[in-house]
């Protein structure tokens, strides 16, 4: 019964993850570019928008198919393109925060297994208050135009 | 019209035109493809690189318009980003404008990328695109002819520790193989076309 108990505790612990910072965040167009092949590493894009009053910041992401996932942005210096981590991505109050191509992104690096178009790759963010969103964001490949609608308030 | 009068409006025409010229010298509202003034192009030129097919010259392509794109293949973002709008602005040429454009993928990270590893990588995003690369040291040396800057950065998580800098621009060559332009970083396809278009057809 103690064990039962326990079991529980656990479970309302990680119900808990769905309460907090996640509730007031939704995702739009998440998407996996496909990675070119010999390419170890690649990137995840989407637009997190913030319904609530308070800041949130996404701390960390995770997924299954890669052995590390980071939160990069990318800096241009004279036409150099510098990729670097960042500690977190900042999600405004009633604001949001644009991953696409060339910008803020969730690097998925040293991918287990290939990936191929049209597969599903779940990402869970986790943000500053230890809430956690999951997403599942659909492989495509590399376009052009890939960066998802940026919506102007 | 008095002659005082005159000789004002003379110099009033001299000095607007004076404004005029100095304008169009030092305001330069950055377009997508910029044409590099005579002076500040760099000396780009001839080199010869390993592609899977075995060496590939420069000079094999004169009579073609060249693209030359250098990366890697462990570059997570900035080069998909590049190539798939390059590739997409190549496939907006007619057959036979496409005909007479070629393009090099060149690895400034030749400790990692082999010519197999790269003719898979480049094909993938358009089948005229050749990957190549040289000895770390060649490779320093072309980049230098072409302004292009690259430098390996620690980063832990990326495969082997690091990740390389570097410009992320598109090279243009001439047919008769001048650098005559570069194409910024994630130009638009249709303007990738119109660029190509404008060096493949000089007026």
């Amino acid at each position: 019964m103690k064990k039962l108990s326990l079991l529980a505790a656990g479970l309302i612990a990680s119900a808990g993850a769905f309460a907090g910072a996640a509730d007031q965040v939704t995702v739009q167009d998440p998407y996996v570019r496909l990675a070119p092949p010999n390419a170890p590493a690649t990137g995840a894009f989407m637009v997190i928008r913030n319904a609530g009053d308070k800041d949130v910041k996404v701390v960390k992401a995770d997924n299954p198919v890669s052995r590390v996932t980071e939160l990069h942005t990318h800096l241009n210096e004279g036409g150099v393109m510098k990729m670097r981590p960042v500690p977190a991505i900042d999600v405004k109050a009633k604001g949001e925060a644009v991953l696409k191509p060339g910008g803020l992104h969730v690097m998925l690096i040293d991918l287990k297994a290939p990936m191929k178009e049209g597969d599903t790759v779940p990402l869970t963010l986790t943000f500053d208050d230890g809430s956690t969103k999951k997403v599942d964001a659909k492989v495509v490949k590399p376009t052009a135009a890939p960066a998802p609608m940026e919506h102007k308030h | 019209m008095t002659e005082v009068s005159e000789t004002l409006l003379k110099i009033v025409a001299a000095l607007l035109a004076v404004l005029v010229a100095g304008l169009a010298l030092l305001w330069h509202p950055e377009p997508p493809e910029r044409p590099l003034p005579r002076a500040a192009l760099p000396p780009g030129g001839d080199f010869t690189l390993q592609s899977a097919a075995g060496p590939v010259s420069l000079h094999d392509y004169r009579g073609k318009l060249v693209l030359i794109y250098f990366g890697y293949t462990y570059c997570p973002d900035i080069c998909p980003t590049s190539l798939a709008a390059t590739a997409e602005g190549l496939k907006l040429l007619a057959p036979e404008e496409l005909a007479r454009v070629a393009m090099l993928f060149v690895s400034v990270d030749p400790e990692r990328d082999t010519p197999a590893r790269l003719k898979e990588y480049a094909e993938f995003f358009h089948p005229v695109i050749v990957g190549a690369t040289a000895t770390p040291a060649e490779i320093d040396e072309v980049a230098r002819r072409y302004g292009v800057f690259h430098a390996k950065q620690k980063v832990d998580t990326a495969g082997d520790g690091y990740v390389v800098d570097h410009t992320s621009d598109t090279y243009v060559v001439a047919p008769d193989g001048r650098l005559v332009a570069r194409i910024a970083h994630a130009t638009p396809p249709d303007q990738v076309a119109a660029a190509i278009r404008k060096h493949l057809n000089p007026t």
